[in-house]
């Protein structure tokens, strides 16, 4: 087993996403007690960091915009990076209370062509979604952890070599009680090596079993049973906005993050889709529904987002929106479309797929279509609105007809026929009977008219012309 | 052999520029000898937008292009998009006129500015064969942008307009004007880039009825 753990320190501030230019920091508490736990760049260019007294912060600072921590957004973002991750390995757990993401890499490595370019891929695809994480590589899931706090990256594949890279490092960050930790600092002792020197049975009795079990577990002396994430069946991710949104601008950061984390899911299970749906929730007023429909399986965050980009510019909202739900429930295969890059017919319908998708994501779905045959004798009848894939099965009709089919309107006066009538009669079986005969005539200005005469009512009408 | 084709091969040297060979643009064939003959590279220019000014409806100034949108669709099996017809596109007469229906696809929309946007996107992409577009724009932007477009995707291009707009220069390749006459129609070169200029002829339409 090999351990990758993401340490992802800003998750409090990056899982709200206040757009906010200025100072920014998210807060947590204990009894009055009222510190920073995450701040924006704006606040690290004024001095302002993590672990600084609310009250002094203000002090540096008072435009500073204080955040409470919201520990349900800290989840919903977690679950969604162990979906997320789960492209990348077969094994995710997170930990809500350290904000820890680990993914088990042993099995991966072939696959992804290596440590070097499975490390890359994660954190590229990470910084995508825009999260900050460090990352920690170790046979021991804590020491990962260890390695990812210490915010140096390197790969520790050798026990012997981990009680090296731990012991210079801080006490603190060991996953001991607060009230251990602080005995331990109390008996002088400041770095892992020190804690690791001593003999584990007077440890055991100063600490308790729980603390020699974590120790045990962190060197690899005994297994370290983790509870594995197990990504739902159907995909659904909420996100709630920190202030409402009302522009298509607004929406584009957490449109991007939900749809990349919806790629990664859709890759680990080897996946796409053909439908979603994303939901805007409004203070006031009822959601706004958008339904995603295209023409071949996607999984592509980039095609997704510009075809909802091409829905919302045409669909202002009728209120800021709140949050957002995206979810997908019917998976489809992918298809081999997009790895046969050099099959140019491929390529030409996928890209002709993709541009229907874009006309109707804009248009709707109903404005963009075929026109099909229906095998019925009266004109108005013979012809139909066809989806995609509309059979064709019935055969062209042997006399000559107008290019042009109007609603038939009603005649005043008689143009100049032309030729023989033809005479069309049908539709008894559905109680809409016809009688009719039709000619070719000249208007006086030179159109080629297609008219007939009702036989049951005399009257003449206009139901085509020969474009 | 026109005069100056012939001078050119008196005098035996290929150095010689002739006008009409400047900037000859691909084309495809309009099915009628009269008419090809007339435009620049024998044909309805590909990549550029050819206007299409008929003075009343239902003249044939449809079936003149089903000689080059029956080759597009049977033959090299691509895509022929209708955007905002001003009728209903009879698919029995299509079909009849030789024109595989899985090609043909209609674009409706609500307004001028959305056809316009949907024949821009489909001409850049370059996969239809032909893109047939009715408009009522007059301002030189839009009719700029559809000319770029066109030349991007290196599709035809056609756009139905309505003749006030001839009192307006326009940046299309070639500018038809089109006016019944009996089994035939009357085709009038109002510009024709790189081509005759100002001809006029009967282009006979077989299907006439």
């Amino acid at each position: 087993m090999l351990w990758l753990c993401l340490s992802l320190p800003q998750l409090p501030l990056e899982a709200c996403a206040p757009r906010n230019e200025g100072c920014v920091a998210i807060t947590d508490r204990k009894g009055a007690r009222r510190w920073l736990i995450a701040c924006n760049q704006a606040c690290t260019a004024n001095g302002i960091h993590a672990g600084l007294d609310a009250a002094a912060a203000l002090g540096l600072h008072p435009d500073l915009q204080l955040i409470p921590r919201s520990r349900r957004a800290e989840r919903e973002a977690l679950k969604a990076l162990a979906i997320w991750a789960g492209q990348f390995s077969g094994f995710i757990s997170f930990d809500a209370e350290r904000l820890l993401l680990w993914l088990e890499i042993g099995s991966s490595l072939r696959y992804f062509g290596g440590l070097a370019t499975l490390e890359k891929n994660i954190l590229t695809s990470l910084d995508a979604l825009g999260y900050t994480g460090h990352p920690g590589i170790a046979r021991t899931p804590e020491a990962a952890a260890l390695i990812a706090y210490a915010g140096a990256s390197h790969c520790i594949e050798e026990n012997d070599s981990l009680r090296l890279r731990l012991s210079p490092l801080s006490l603190h960050r060991l996953a001991l009680s607060d009230s251990s930790l602080l005995a331990l600092q109390e008996s002088g002792l400041r770095t892992i090596g020190e804690i690791l020197a001593l003999p584990r049975a007077s440890l055991a009795r100063r600490l308790g079993p729980a603390a020699t079990l974590y120790l045990a577990r962190l060197l690899g002396e005994v297994p370290h049973p983790l509870l594995a994430y197990r990504a739902p069946d159907r995909y659904q991710r909420r996100f709630e906005f920190f202030g409402a949104i009302e522009t298509f601008e607004g929406l584009l950061f957490p449109l991007k993050r939900i749809l990349g984390e919806l790629e990664g899911y859709l890759r680990s299970r080897d996946t796409a889709i053909q439908d979603l749906k994303v939901v805007f929730t409004h203070e006031q007023h009822a959601p706004t529904t958008l339904q995603i429909r295209t023409t071949m399986p996607l999984r592509d965050a980039s095609k997704l987002l510009a075809l909802l980009r091409e829905r919302l510019e045409r669909v202002p909202f009728s209120a800021a929106a709140e949050g957002i739900i995206v979810s997908a429930e019917r998976f489809v295969p992918l298809g081999d479309t997009q790895l046969d890059l050099l099959d140019a017919k491929r390529r030409r319908n996928e890209t002709w797929a993709g541009l229907l998708d874009k006309l109707r994501a804009r248009l709707g779905n109903d404005a963009v279509h075929h026109l099909g045959l229906r095998d019925d004798h009266r004109p108005e009848q013979a012809w139909c609105i066809a989806s995609d894939q509309a059979p064709t099965d019935i055969p062209p009709i042997e006399v000559e007809r107008p290019l042009w089919l109007l609603k038939s309107r009603q005649l005043s006066y008689l143009p100049k026929i032309i030729g023989k009538p033809e005479r069309i009669e049908g539709g008894w079986w559905q109680g809409d009977d016809v009688s009719r005969d039709y000619y070719v005539a000249d208007s006086p200005d030179g159109s080629r008219l297609w008219l007939y005469k009702d036989l049951t009512t005399g009257h003449w009408h206009l139901q085509g012309l020969w474009a | 052999m026109s005069r100056a084709q012939a001078i050119a091969q008196e005098i035996g040297s290929s150095h010689l520029w002739l006008g009409r060979q400047l900037a000859v643009s691909p084309a495809q064939s309009t099915g009628f000898a009269a008419l090809d003959n007339v435009l620049p590279g024998r044909g309805w220019p590909i990549g550029a937008l050819t206007e299409l000014i008929p003075t009343v409806e239902g003249i044939g100034e449809l079936r003149l292009l089903l000689p080059a949108l029956r080759a597009l669709s049977r033959d090299q099996g691509r895509p022929i998009v209708f955007i905002r017809p001003p009728h209903v596109p009879y698919a029995p007469a299509l079909a009849r006129a030789g024109l595989s229906l899985t090609s043909i696809i209609r674009i409706e929309t609500r307004d001028d500015e959305d056809a316009r946007w949907a024949a821009e996107q489909t001409l850049r992409e370059g996969v239809a064969g032909a893109v047939l577009l009715w408009s009522r724009a007059d301002a030189d932007l839009p009719l700029r942008r559809l000319q770029l477009a066109a030349q991007e995707g290196q599709a035809l291009a056609f756009l139905y307009r309505h003749p006030r707009c001839l009192q307006n220069a326009s940046p299309a390749a070639v500018r038809l004007t089109l006016n019944p006459a009996p089994g035939a129609i009357r085709i009038t070169v109002i510009k024709a880039r790189g081509g005759t200029r100002e001809a006029s002829l009967l282009c006979p339409l077989r299907e006439a009825a």
